[in-house]
C-alpha cells in the first residue's frame, strides 16, 4: 500500500485526490475501550493503548474508504456501496481477515458489464452500480 | 473465530463520528451509502477485535497482565500492517509528553524532597507542637 500520511494540512481545493489524507475527527477513546474489552479474553489496557488502536483504526479506515471508492470509480459508480467494499476487501491482501464479514454483501458488478444491470439478490437496489 | 458476541448496535462505533470521518477521506463527486457505512463500521469492529486478540496474545507470550502500546506494534507488524507502526509510534510519543506535563504539576511534593512517611512524621510533629502550644496557651490564661 502506497499513502502517505502526513501532518500537513490539504491544499484548499479538490484535497482528496492527489493530497494525502488528513482525518481531523478523532474516535472516540472510551468506546474503543469498550469495544476491546467486550471480548472476555481481553483483561487490563494501558492508558495509551486504546488511544493507538484509535490510530491504527483511522489508518484502517482511510485504506479501506479509498480502496472501496477506487471500486465504487472502476464502475462509474457515484454511490459507493457494500459491494464496492466487498471488492476492495477481496482485492486487497492485508484485509484478508475481512473475507468472511463481507461475504454477505452483493457481488460488485464485473467491470466489463457495468452497463448491464446486475442479477441482484433480493436486496432493494436493482442495479447494484448504483 | 472468536465466538464473542456483540448486540447489534450495542458495543459499535458512533455513525455520526463514522460518517464524518469517510466525508473527510472521500472525493467530493462520491457519496458513501447507508448500507456502505455501516458495512464499515462492521470492518472497523472487526478490526479492533483482530488487533486486540493478537496484542493480547503477545502480552500473554510476556506474561504480562496489561496490554501496552507496544505489544500493539507487535500485532500490527505480526499482522500486516507494518505501515501503520510509525504514525502510531507519534501518537505513543504525543501521548508521553502530555503525561510529562502532567507529572510537573507535583512538583510540590517531589521538591520538598523527603518520602511520604517523612512527611508524615513532620505532620505529627507540627501537630504535637501545636497541641502543646494550645494546652500551654490555656493553662497561662
Amino acid at each position: 500500500m502506497d499513502q502517505s500520511f502526513s501532518n500537513e494540512p490539504p491544499p484548499s481545493d479538490e484535497r482528496k485526490q492527489s493530497a494525502p489524507v488528513v482525518v481531523r475527527t478523532r474516535f472516540p477513546v472510551a468506546r474503543i475501550k469498550k469495544i476491546m474489552q467486550a471480548d472476555d479474553d481481553i483483561g487490563k489496557v494501558a492508558q495509551a493503548t486504546p488511544l493507538v488502536v484509535a490510530k491504527a483504526l483511522e489508518l484502517f479506515m482511510i485504506s479501506l474508504v479509498q480502496e472501496s471508492c477506487a471500486q465504487a470509480r472502476l464502475r462509474n459508480a457515484k454511490r459507493v456501496s457494500p459491494a464496492h467494499l466487498k471488492e476492495a476487501v477481496l482485492k486487497t491482501e492485508q484485509f484478508d481477515f475481512l473475507a468472511d464479514t463481507v461475504s454477505k454483501y452483493l457481488d460488485p458488478v464485473a467491470v466489463s458489464s457495468e452497463k448491464e444491470p446486475g442479477p441482484g439478490r433480493g436486496r432493494r437496489r436493482k442495479n447494484a452500480a448504483e | 473465530m472468536s465466538d464473542r458476541e456483540i448486540a447489534s448496535d450495542d458495543l459499535s462505533l458512533p455513525k455520526a463520528t463514522v460518517q464524518k470521518i469517510v466525508s473527510e477521506i472521500i472525493p467530493s463527486d462520491l457519496v458513501f451509502s447507508r448500507d456502505a457505512r455501516d458495512a464499515l463500521i462492521e470492518c472497523c469492529v472487526e478490526f479492533i477485535g483482530l488487533i486486540s486478540t493478537q496484542a493480547n496474545d503477545i502480552a500473554e507470550n510476556e506474561t504480562k497482565k496489561t496490554i501496552a502500546s507496544e505489544h500493539v506494534i507487535k500485532a500490527l507488524q505480526e499482522l500486516g500492517f507494518s505501515d501503520y507502526i510509525e504514525p502510531v509510534r507519534e501518537v505513543i510519543q504525543e501521548h508521553k509528553e502530555s503525561q510529562k506535563g502532567r507529572e510537573r504539576k507535583i512538583g510540590k511534593f517531589e521538591a520538598s524532597g523527603m518520602t511520604e512517611e517523612e512527611l508524615l512524621r513532620k505532620q505529627e510533629e507540627l501537630f504535637g507542637l501545636a497541641r502543646s502550644k494550645l494546652q500551654h496557651d490555656e493553662a497561662v490564661q
